[in-house]
């Protein structure tokens, strides 16, 4: 089943009167349960091409059908409703509230979502926030500050965030960008398992140990998508090497 | 290079700086008129004197007959160096009717608001001048009244009066409402009609009209003459000197005082709010002050280049503000201060442009005292928008999930506020001021509207109180006997109708009063009970209320000035020989600014002549209140009855509706700048918190929901000043009000403060008001990009 449909998707940027084409005609599908990566060497148009199609840009012409629904007809406030509902969001820096304890800055999005529907659906969330906690191993940081947990932690708060209201996809801009290898390791393990689980997750990156754990990886060089190349389903704990070297050698090809 | 960084700043951050522009032209605005119009009323009262040319000494008479006996004692006096006497007619309300004006057409009454007296323009003492503050110059015709009176009858500007005046009517058409710096005030029981003299010499030659005798003298020894004077005891309706006649102001005191504080508030707001600005678009460039020093651009270029902003800015800014000062000072003067002839003169002008040059240099030393932190600063800082990569901020204080029901936008503001309550201070401390510049003077006017007033005047509050306009004629002599006819006539009038009524009234006399040494003669005001009452009911401080017909109590300040005290003796100068009274309680009054005596209703004062009577009152046994005036209305339909709060507010004159307006207008200012500094607030904070706003819009919190939390925060901030300005108005309203109230001889004002005005309906149109200018100013949330994000600090 589809997930997310691209169609002749165009963005672009007018800075002083001058036309820059950062999308051009881009044509993809993400299926229900795959993990994708977006690789490209810098300036690509990788980050556009996410936060458009998770509808946090807007396009300038084409579709972007996100289980049958065309983010690029949606208003505001039902694209809120879509982005608090069914989606999910992981940046490379770990943005969250600063001045709320970790726990609260993952509750956050469920409380909204829940609105006013009352006390038993907030013990509901609560219960829920520490179980996708405790999964993720950071239990121990619950009541803690933003300042006061390693950026592995503070990622991996951030993941739990964005699966509080249990999305049907998953976007993520170079979750691994600003860890250090253990903690980008223990981050991707944790994608790994959700996207087992059920998750759709498309990834913006440009680690090639990150990319060889997704199934596809889609090459994009001056906007536009120049080829796509399938791992197949990666084995949570298996050997990574083989599909490293592969990727590699594909990415060579691509001009990377 | 320099002036081309300065000219792209000046455009590219257009809005703060035309922000910046407005509060520097606000803050010389508010400073320049304050500053000026402390200097012009601390003077006025003198300076209005001065103009009217009032004399040392003022004594009012009844001229009986062709003898005047005051004009031959100051004739003869070496004390008087110079004096002048003035004939005015009395008029009762019999003698005025209305013939024709704008405001209430079909009604012809006139009604008189104390006693009343037409005159001619004066000429010599005690001039008056017209509402644009000139010297009164009327043509034959016309005719100028004061404010209370003009007021009371709807009258303006082409009403037309007649006059009657023994034989003679005349007709008068309004010119203009006058400013008397002798009878002005509302506190004067007495107020004059003018006309031209021509128009006088028409009514001169009625034997019959009541002729009251105005005597203006001016001495070379005050005490000299006082001491001459009182010993004569001579059957005056009223003497004044000038320093009782300044006391008169002081209910507009009460109103320049207001003023005082409003400008002393508008000033700190200008100050602190600029600081803040000056401060915040410094650090909005930190990053372009990072790249000036990356790129090798000296400490004092970068300096030179925001103080060269900051200097043009200030000038513009205050030179506009400069220019502002003078309309808009002049506008505050005449909101409150409207029976003092107040004007700007030279000195004005050079005060204003002092203040226009305080401004500029606050605002350059401001400037200056910033940029002294650039020195402080490495690039990296200043790249990094001051931060030196200190990652250690405060952690909430309360949260989110220990709430089961608040909305999590509630939370975020609850959890801003008390995480970072040093951010919201200047709008907490600006919403404070707001407050407490409403919730003073409110109780100000609360008091002066309330019922409970009437006992601040030593008066017993009544159902009814009747006023027929022919109360003159019981200052004349019998008058006691008269007076006492007619409320024996109103109880028989009610008795016919099978109710049963007590009916009274209070007369004053003007009874020389010594205490131990004979020769040192005081002229209080003494009251009297004239009639019967259902039970003796006046507000006393200390002891008990006089019984027996040789028993007195005193105010508290005539008490301090004799050097009396319960138990002893005051000496009354009456014409059958000095007669001793025991002083029985001390009380407060109103009346002649707290100096006063009030005699037991059985007290006998022989020969002597009431000088004043206050209302006839009327309590009915079987009857409510309003029942008493309407029946009363039946059977007096040419009197006019009201009940305690039309009465009091009558006693007032306009002070209540003056103060009203005032308020009014110090409500709207106060919106004004809450919705100001909220506006100002709401800009910095989007540019501060677009990276959060896009995080949270990333995470799918909708516009409204982020918009709903930053008006949310703002009102909080608001609904906590104003719990801290009520809680602390009570600690000011008896610093700030009562002696205002005490100077009046109100030394144990009960201040009211009416609940639902002060605690709820003010408070709900700030938040009202100050909320939507909010939200209004959350619009720069519906521009953030998801994008920006990377952003965020």
């Amino acid at each position: 089943m589809r997930t997310l449909t691209v169609k002749d998707l165009c963005k672009t940027y007018v800075v002083n009167k001058r036309q820059n084409n950062v999308l051009k005609n881009i044509n993809m599908e993400i299926h229900e349960g795959e993990m994708v990566a977006v690789m490209g060497p810098s300036g690509s148009g990788k980050s556009t091409l996410l936060y458009t199609v998770s509808g946090m840009d807007t396009a300038t012409a084409g579709s972007i059908d996100f289980f049958g629904k065309d983010l690029s007809r949606l208003k505001a406030k039902e694209m809120s409703e879509v982005r608090l509902n069914e989606m999910g969001f992981v940046f490379q820096q770990m943005h969250m509230l600063k001045n709320l304890t970790i726990y609260d800055n993952i509750i956050l999005p469920a409380y909204q979502a829940a609105g006013g529907r009352g006390r038993s659906n907030r013990a509901k969330i609560n219960e829920q926030a520490r179980a996708l906690m405790h999964k993720l191993q950071i239990s121990e940081i619950a009541e803690n500050g933003t300042n006061e947990v390693s950026g592995g932690q503070l990622q991996r708060a951030c993941i739990c965030r964005s699966l509080i209201n249990h999305p049907k996809m998953l976007f993520a801009d170079e979750p691994t960008g600003a860890l250090n290898q253990q903690n980008s390791r223990e981050v991707m393990h944790e994608l790994n398992r959700i996207n087992a689980e059920g998750t759709t997750i498309l990834l913006v990156t440009h680690d090639v140990k990150v990319a060889a754990k997704s199934d596809r990886v889609l090459y994009i060089e001056d906007g536009s998508i120049k080829g796509e190349f399938t791992l197949g389903k990666f084995v949570s704990g298996t050997d990574t090497k083989d599909r490293e070297r592969k990727l590699s050698n594909w990415l060579m090809e691509m001009g990377w | 290079m320099f002036f081309r960084i300065l000219k792209k700043d000046l455009q590219r951050k257009r809005a703060m700086n035309v922000i910046l522009l407005l509060f520097i032209i606000m803050a010389a605005m508010f400073l320049s008129s304050s500053a000026s119009n402390l200097v012009t009323v601390f003077g006025a009262v003198e300076h209005f004197f001065e103009l009217s040319n009032v004399p040392d000494y003022i004594i009012i008479s009844l001229a009986e007959g062709r003898d005047d006996p005051v004009a031959e004692f100051l004739d003869e006096n070496k004390w008087v160096t110079e004096y002048q006497t003035v004939d005015m007619f009395n008029l009762t309300s019999d003698q005025i009717e209305i013939k024709s004006r704008a405001a209430l057409a079909d009604k012809h009454e006139y009604e008189k608001t104390s006693t009343l007296a037409i005159c001619p323009i004066p000429e010599k003492f005690l001039k008056v001048f017209d509402e644009e503050q000139q010297p009164l110059v009327l043509k034959d015709g016309e005719i100028a009244l004061a404010r209370v009176e003009a007021e009371r009858n709807h009258l303006a500007a082409g009403d037309v009066l007649s006059v009657q005046v023994g034989d003679v009517t005349q007709e008068f058409t309004v010119k203009t409402i006058v400013k008397d710096a002798t009878f002005g005030t509302t506190m004067m029981g007495f107020k004059r009609l003018y006309i031209t003299e021509h128009d006088f010499l028409k009514f001169a030659e009625q034997k019959t009209a009541v002729i009251t005798r105005l005597h203006s003298v001016n001495y070379s020894d005050a005490a000299a003459f006082g001491s001459a004077y009182r010993q004569m005891q001579f059957p005056v309706i009223s003497n004044v000197d000038r320093e009782m006649l300044r006391m008169t102001y002081v209910m507009d005191m009460l109103m320049t005082v207001v003023l005082i504080v409003v400008s002393i508030c508008l000033i700190l707001v200008a100050f602190l709010v600029l600081r803040f600005m000056i401060v915040f678009t410094l650090q909005e460039d930190y990053r372009e002050i990072g790249v000036m020093k990356a790129i090798g651009i000296s400490d004092g270029g970068i300096k030179g280049v925001y103080l060269v902003k900051y200097l043009v800015l200030s000038v513009v800014g205050a030179l506009i503000g400069f220019l502002l000062s003078f309309p808009f000072g002049d506008m505050l003067l005449r909101q409150t201060v409207v029976n003092i002839v107040t004007e700007y003169t030279e000195q004005n002008v050079v005060i204003n442009l002092g203040c226009a040059a305080v401004v500029v240099l606050v605002v350059v030393l401001f400037c200056y005292g910033s940029t002294n932190r650039l020195k402080k600063i490495s690039v990296m800082e200043a790249i990094r928008n001051g931060s030196n990569g200190e990652r250690y901020h405060a952690k909430s204080r309360i949260s989110l999930h220990g709430r089961k029901k608040m909305k999590p936008y509630v939370y975020m503001a609850c959890n801003d506020i008390t995480g970072n309550l040093r951010r919201f201070l200047l709008l907490l401390v600006i919403f404070f001021i707001g407050t407490q510049m409403i919730l003073l003077p409110l109780s100000a006017v609360n008091t002066l509207k309330s019922e409970e007033l009437i006992w601040s005047f030593s008066l017993m509050p009544s159902d009814a109180y009747l006023t027929s306009g022919n109360e003159e004629l019981y200052v004349l002599k019998g008058g006691d006997v008269r007076l006492r006819d007619d409320l024996e006539e109103i109880k028989e009038a009610l008795g016919a109708r099978g109710y049963t009524a007590s009916a009274w009234a209070e007369v004053g006399y003007t009874i020389p009063v010594y205490a131990n040494d004979p020769d040192e003669l005081y002229n209080y005001y003494s009251i009297c009970r004239i009639g019967d009452t259902p039970k003796e009911d006046y507000q006393i401080i200390e002891g008990r209320t006089p019984q027996l017909a040789d028993e007195v109590m005193l105010t508290e300040k005539t008490a301090e000035e004799m050097g009396v005290t319960i138990g002893d003796c005051v000496y009354y100068k009456l014409p059958e020989g000095d007669e001793a009274f025991v002083i029985t309680g001390i009380y407060q009054s109103m009346i002649n600014m707290g100096d006063g005596l009030r005699l037991s209703s059985e007290a006998d004062l022989g020969e002597n002549t009431m000088s004043g009577i206050f209302s006839t009152q009327i309590e009915v046994e079987e009857l409510e209140a309003e029942e008493t005036c309407e029946v009363l209305e039946e059977i007096y339909p040419e009197s006019k009855i009201r009940g305690a709060k039309d009465f009091m507010k009558d006693m007032l004159g306009n002070i209540a509706d003056q103060l009203n307006v005032l308020q009014f207008f110090i409500v709207v200012l106060v919106l004004l700048i809450n919705s100001l500094i909220t506006a100002l607030m709401m800009k910095t904070f989007a540019a501060k918190e677009r990276g959060e706003i896009a995080m949270l819009k990333s995470i799918g919190f909708a516009d409204r929901t982020i918009r709903g939390w930053q008006t949310v925060r703002i009102l909080l901030i608001l609904a906590a000043a104003i719990a801290i300005g009520a809680a602390a108005s009570r600690l000011l309203i008896p610093v700030a009000i009562a002696p205002i109230f005490a100077m009046m001889g109100g030394t144990h004002m009960k201040l009211i403060t009416e609940p639902l005005q002060a605690y709820v309906l003010y408070p709900a149109l700030l938040l009202f008001a100050t909320g939507v200018v909010a939200y209004l100013g959350t619009g720069e949330v519906r521009r953030v990009d998801c994008k920006e994000i990377n952003n965020m600090e």
